[in-house]
């Protein structure tokens, strides 16, 4: 399949929307680098270069003529895990290489795609089941996970109004954890029979990037070392800011 | 014994709970919550036969990773979408808040006691996974997919 320069130009645009939307949404590298390596044979490029790192994705395009396209995409926004989203990308991209859409209609699905968020609703609903569940797992009592249920929608809350207020992760997981962790200090401290540790751990696992982790190991086993480093360090980061900002609330409150 | 009932079924809403978070589609929830279930399951029994931490995590993490991959295969979805789940009771949340309060503390036989015990677990669920994952690509090569 042969096109023009510039049509080219915008089909490699869109698949750098596509891995950036893969990335956003909790894919592993080596998955990202396969399928972009497979969309530029799909184009028609006699060679593929993809370099994914969790900050960065560079493709150099070689066509059958010689003429070379190079586009860089800086991700600032290490994103979430929703693999909805992520199975359509996938479905999307199977789709592509089998039947080459155009950039416009590439870029009108990719768009479709992302913006369907996952409903407030479930996301609530969804974390007070994961923290009273972990509550009463690590051995809190019925009342310890309320408290920590009540808690998991102020960290839904602050993921939403907070978030975009950070710098970056680390931050908002410093800040996050210590609002949450003076709030439980606090409905302790008024109601004594709670048992703090209990909620707050029940409330931890909420916010630990067990995910990233995974991924990370993942990544190195497959061969993307510096990927792997990169995201496990990001990782281990997250979940410091994490321990230090209830660390910080625990000292606050005398614990 | 209750204690046993009570966390295999909070593993599993545990998981579920995540398994909502994650997203995934509403037809793998069941499997991938079970998942988190068994893999608890796995953790618990072995812990009655062999010491430590390391080793029953260990096991219940490649348990985990086996079960997604079984998953993976009958349901044409990647291994991931069942192994992140799965793994989740296994994350020593609990072991990581006691390791922070002992340090607010100032109580450092507890720290190393607690830190030792989230470096395990961690560890253990990596090298789990790792294991399996290198023996299933292996024997994709074989079978030459």
């Amino acid at each position: 399949m042969k096109q023009s320069a510039d049509e080219m130009q915008s089909v490699l645009h869109q698949l750098m929307d596509l891995g950036m939307a893969m990335m956003a949404n909790g894919a592993e590298v080596n998955r990202v680098e396969d399928t972009l390596n497979r969309l530029g044979r799909a184009y028609g490029a006699r060679q593929t270069n993809v370099l994914v790192i969790t900050s960065s994705i560079i493709i150099t395009m070689i066509f059958p003529d010689g003429q070379e396209l190079t586009q860089t995409r800086r991700i600032l926004n290490p994103g979430g895990t929703d693999f909805t989203k992520l199975e359509k990308l996938n479905a999307l991209s199977r789709e592509c290489c089998a039947r080459p859409l155009t950039a416009a209609q590439l870029g009108s699905r990719i768009q479709s795609i992302c913006s369907d968020d996952m409903p407030r609703s479930v996301l609530w609903l969804s974390s007070i089941l994961t923290a009273g569940s972990f509550t009463l797992f690590f051995d809190g009592n019925i009342p310890d996970a309320l408290t920590a249920m009540f808690f998991a929608v102020i960290v839904c809350i602050l993921q939403e109004k907070l978030a975009p207020l950070c710098p970056n992760r680390i931050v908002f997981n410093l800040l996050a954890a210590m609002v949450t962790g003076l709030g439980i200090g606090a409905t302790v401290h008024l109601l004594p029979f709670l048992h703090g540790d209990k909620i707050m751990i029940g409330d931890i696992m909420l916010l630990i990037p067990g995910l990233a982790m995974t991924n990370s190991i993942r990544d190195m086993l497959v061969g993307d070392t510096i990927s792997g480093i990169m995201r496990l360090i990001e990782s281990l980061l997250w979940a410091a800011a994490l321990a230090f900002g209830f660390m910080a609330a625990i000292w606050l409150i005398g614990g | 014994m209750e204690r046993i009932v009570l966390q295999l079924i909070t593993a599993f809403t545990g998981s579920m709970g995540y398994a909502l978070l994650f997203r995934l589609r509403a037809g793998l929830i069941p499997a991938a919550s079970a998942g988190g279930m068994a893999s608890w399951g796995v953790y618990l029994l072995s812990c009655r036969f062999l010491e430590g931490i390391f080793v029953p995590s260990f096991l219940a993490s490649a348990f985990a990773a086996l079960y997604a991959e079984i998953l993976a295969r009958l349901k044409k979805a990647p291994a991931t979408i069942f192994y992140a789940p799965a793994v989740i009771p296994l994350i020593p949340g609990s072991s990581l808040f006691y390791t922070m309060q002992a340090a607010v503390q100032a109580d450092w036989a507890a720290f190393e006691a607690n830190g030792a015990l989230t470096a395990q677990y961690a560890l253990a669920i990596a090298a789990g996974m790792s294991f399996i994952w290198a023996l299933c690509h292996i024997q994709r090569k074989l079978a030459g997919i």
